[in-house]
């Protein structure tokens, strides 16, 4: 065979591989998500059918409504649940970017001793096993009389994710030349002026997406609100999960469409925060 | 023998052709300049023959042999990149060596050969540090080091010097002439530079928007430019351009200011027809101060007030005004002038050059 | 001291270092306290009770234990290893894509958004032996007429664990590197395809060197919350089949709250604590260096 034509065929191959493989892998990562939101609208009977019923025969909204339909008429009390979580998440992730935007920009603009070690200090308080962190923290928060509050599981996620936000605050800064703050402050600004004015609108999307991150975090949080929480006071969704299962038996159905209540938020923040959000966690890392 | 050559080469990105298939043969041991303005698809041009963009139709052949799908490394040829794409994690000797190392030569092989590129460049007390620590004027050494380490058939050079200060690049424009002579191998360089292209080449080829506008030598380029397009590109400064219309045996500017027709356009125009006529710097000067004498029976002589001028030492560049339009000319062993200073100039007809007004090719037989 | 004002970076990590202190470093060194006594959520005077070292002694001696640590290192070494792998090609498909680039990358992040919890009922779901999605398809496809007990045996359960585990973090590895990619000069790449370089030599001679540190920086990010493996386990199995998928974290959760033993769960949590910490500055140790060499040489 001509050397060309074989190096040409050899291209064809190559590119018809990357697509296959492409597809493959794109359909692992869907397939389960997609599984969950056709269970949803699915009759338990379809679910539990055996032989199994590859194409859905009768699709409805039938789980939700059942989940709406208040307590005792199959229901569990989502809106309060969707409040909590809501709530909880919103809060928190304020004040994580409050404290996060300050401790970002002190890392990213200053100069001080041992400043290393005070960022890996600060992060290694994330590392904390949730379940390890949530038995001192039970005990505390009795003692306290804040268990079942929203204060509590806030107090508790703006301590979980103010590390993490530090860390992606901290990337955004660096990118925002000090030339420009300096400008700033020679055209007349104060420090705090040169802040507000100009650094802070330029970090403003990257400091947008740690919030959405620090947003997601909380709302899919289970290890410390599954302790912290009691009743429809302050149980937050993930927590709310559990509703759907009995001692020995899991109502899918249910439980599915529960899921694509909890998703469809994080969804659309994380397809907003997509392209930030690797910018900021690549230029704190790689240029630290 | 690795002679190259370009047949009906067509480069297209979707439904947007950027190389509409130019033709070009390159001699074995030839030194070819692709020069053009940004654009017009001599890097592109470059990058086919390398193997790094694929070809969307046309022929390539190497030595004679079609190698339009082969990769990159089945080509046998070397390349200079612009930035120097130099390998960061390796030293200047496992840059230089990678080549071979890939080619399966054990270290024995490679020391040596890495050591005579050095030499030669001039790199040897370079060679265990990292392109990091380098200037830009040693990585581009180390660069070119890569590629002659490979002795390869082609050499392909994208802009080269272009990252390089004048001073360093005027040095290293030195360089690669006498790497050329030395090695003997064909190369291909691409520059948007005009006076690197004159300088190195054996051969021009001057592109634009995809096509070829002129293939030649340098004196020929820069004396027969086939098109209005080729005469502004080279030369600097650039020649003087300017519309016109022939009457009555003259050339008319806008402004009414007129200028004999050159003897030997004479039956190549007709009277009313646009035209762009063509002055080098050179041969519009103040009399007294030009190449030529100035006495030669082609010279015509006008009184032109001086606009500005631009004193380079051994000469000056004089800016003046004539039929609507300011003029470059070229004044050798210069004086002081001051603006608005009337002067005696000479215009050598014998070297003007006369375009079609439309379609932009010379008219010169 | 007049006129004495802490310098600004003091003052702007100070919220920072109140909230860490209040929710975090505090209640750890209670839980550190805690660790010494035989505390017990039904006796509360049974915290002023100092032990020493023997709710340590019980633990280095617990088979049970062990087994759980052993386990959980296990699970975090074969997934970290083969989400960094998967990660990688996933990546280079996606970069390599010609079309389609937003929406490839979305779709990559998209287990991102899955909280853990329902990372484990989804595989929970799909890896149930009778109604899942798994065993349906294989005894549809006829490759098996059993239903297989995926959650049920031991080993097939801590492989449908490390299946999630995988699932839900392969992305954080994949976007990073993708990253890494993109911010990658192409000429390098290109030289050493006129170089002579195959495909396969280009990626390992100049790609690789390259992406390293952005995989460290996944592994950095990745070893912050190893721990949410936490939350698929206990909702897949919840240690069980008779503790043959028990990590330390569950075994916590279990001493803690369903045997109340507080004092020797914070003694294990103690030692959960400290595996966590020691991936991480491990990690960040490989980053530090990965960042200077990017630094200094790219």
């Amino acid at each position: 065979m001509n050397e060309n034509t074989k190096a040409r065929l050899n291209g064809l191959l190559l590119s018809a591989a990357h697509k296959i493989g492409l597809f493959l892998a794109m359909a692992v990562i869907c397939l389960p998500g997609l599984w969950i939101v056709l269970a949803s609208f699915r009759p338990t009977v379809e679910i539990m059918a055996k032989p199994p019923v590859w194409i859905p025969g009768d699709l409805s909204f039938d789980a939700y409504v059942a989940m709406f339909s208040g307590v005792g008429q199959g229901g569990i009390p989502v809106i309060e649940y969707f409040r909590n979580s809501l709530i909880v998440s919103v809060t928190s992730t304020a004040i994580a970017l409050a404290i996060g935007m300050a401790g970002g920009y002190a890392f990213a603009r200053f100069r001080f001793k041992v400043k290393s070690s005070i960022f890996l200090g600060l992060m290694l308080t994330r590392t904390v096993p949730g379940i390890a962190l949530s038995l001192p923290l039970f005990f505390v928060y009795s003692k306290l009389g804040v268990i079942d509050t929203h204060f509590g599981l806030i107090m508790a996620y703006v301590a979980l994710n103010v590390p993490f936000t530090i860390w992606l605050i901290d990337g955004f800064f660096r990118q925002v030349p000090k030339d420009l703050a300096e400008a700033a402050q020679i055209d007349g600004c104060t420090r705090w002026q040169a802040f507000w004015q100009v650094e802070f609108p330029l970090a403003g999307p990257g400091i947008a997406s740690a919030g959405i991150f620090a947003f997601l975090t909380s709302w899919n949080e289970f290890a410390l609100a599954s302790q912290l929480t009691r009743s429809v006071n302050s149980k937050t969704l993930p927590v709310g999960l559990l509703d759907y299962t009995a001692e020995f038996t899991i109502d899918w159905r249910g439980m599915c469409a529960l899921a694509v209540i909890m998703i469809i938020p994080a969804l659309v923040l994380t397809f907003i925060v997509q392209k930030h959000l690797v910018s900021g966690l690549t230029s704190g890392a790689v240029k630290g | 023998m690795a002679t190259v050559s370009l047949e009906k080469l067509v480069k297209r990105y979707g439904a947007v052709e950027v190389v509409h298939g130019i033709d070009l043969d390159v001699a074995d041991r030839e030194f070819i300049a692709l020069v053009g303005p940004s654009g017009c698809g001599k890097s592109t041009t470059l990058r086919m023959i390398a193997g790094l963009e694929p070809i969307s139709g046309g022929n390539l052949r190497i030595g004679g042999k079609i190698v339009n799908d082969l990769p990159p490394r089945s080509r046998n040829l070397a390349m200079v990149f612009q930035s120097y794409a130099l390998y960061p994690h390796m030293t200047v000797r496992e840059n230089m060596g990678f080549s071979l190392k890939i080619a399966g030569q054990t270290p024995e092989e490679i020391a040596p050969r890495v050591e005579e590129a050095a030499k030669t460049l001039d790199l040897t007390h370079l060679l265990d540090r990292r392109p990091s620590q380098l200037s830009g004027g040693q990585r581009q050494r180390v660069a070119m080091g890569r590629a002659i380490v490979r002795q390869p058939e082609v050499f392909l050079f994208d802009e080269p010097l272009s990252n390089l200060d004048a001073k360093l690049r005027t040095q290293m424009r030195v360089e690669i002439k006498k790497l050329h002579a030395k090695v003997q191998s064909t190369v291909i360089y691409v520059t948007h530079d005009q006076v690197e292209a004159m300088t190195l080449a054996d051969r021009i080829v001057i592109m634009r928007d995809g096509h070829i506008e002129q293939v030649g030598t340098p004196e020929d380029v820069f004396q027969r430019p086939n098109s209005k397009f080729v005469a502004g590109f080279i030369g600097s400064p650039p020649m003087n351009l300017k519309d016109a219309e022939i009457a009555d045996g003259h050339v008319v500017f806008s402004s009414g200011d007129r200028l004999p027709l050159p003897s030997r356009f004479r039956d190549r125009v007709t009277a009313g027809q646009r035209v762009t006529f063509g002055l080098r710097p050179d041969d519009l000067y103040p009399a007294g101060h030009g190449i030529h004498s100035g006495e030669d029976a082609d010279v015509y002589r006008h009184d032109l007030h001086v606009i500005l001028t631009e004193p380079l030492g051994n000469e000056t560049l004089v800016f003046s005004d004539f039929g609507g339009a300011e003029w470059v000319g070229r004044m050798l062993n210069p004086r002081r002038l001051v603006s608005g200073e009337a002067l005696p100039f000479c215009f050598d007809l014998s070297q003007a050059h006369l375009f079609d007004g439309e379609t932009g090719k010379t008219l010169r037989g | 001291m007049k006129g004495w004002r802490p310098p600004a970076p003091f003052l702007l990590l100070l919220p920072a270092i109140v909230v860490l202190a209040a929710v975090v470093i505090v209640p750890l060194i209670l839980s550190l306290y805690s660790s010494f006594t035989p505390f017990r959520l039904t006796q509360p005077a049974s915290l002023y009770t100092f032990v020493g070292f023997r709710n340590y002694a019980r633990i280095l001696a617990d088979r049970e234990f062990w087994t759980a640590f052993g386990r959980t290192v296990l699970l975090l070494t074969v997934a970290l290893n083969v989400e960094m792998l998967l990660g990688l090609g996933l990546a280079m498909l996606v970069e390599k894509a010609t079309s389609g680039q937003r929406l490839l990358r979305t779709i990559m992040m998209f287990p991102m958004m899955f909280s853990p919890i329902l990372v484990g009922f989804q595989f929970k779901f799909m890896f149930n032996d009778n109604i899942g999605l798994v065993n349906n398809a294989l005894q549809s496809l006829g490759l098996t007429d059993q239903a297989i007990p995926w959650l049920i045996d031991g080993s097939l359960a801590f492989t449908a664990i490390l299946v999630a585990e995988i699932w839900s973090s392969t992305s954080v590895f994949a976007i990073l590197i993708l990253a890494g990619l993109l911010a990658m000069p192409k000429e390098p790449i290109e030289a050493a395809r006129v170089d002579g370089c195959t495909p396969w030599q280009t990626f390992r001679y100049v790609t690789w060197p390259f992406i390293m540190p952005f995989a460290y920086i996944a592994m950095t990010i990745r070893s912050l919350d190893v721990a949410r493996a936490y939350d698929i386990v206990k909702i897949m199995t919840d240690g069980g089949p008779a503790k043959r998928t028990e990590l330390i974290w569950t075994l916590v959760s279990r001493t803690a709250y369903a045997d109340a033993r507080m004092g020797l769960a914070n003694a294990m949590a103690y030692v959960a604590i400290l595996l966590s910490i020691l991936f991480t500055v491990y990690f960040f140790r490989k980053l530090a260096a990965a960042r200077t060499q990017i630094a200094a040489e790219w």
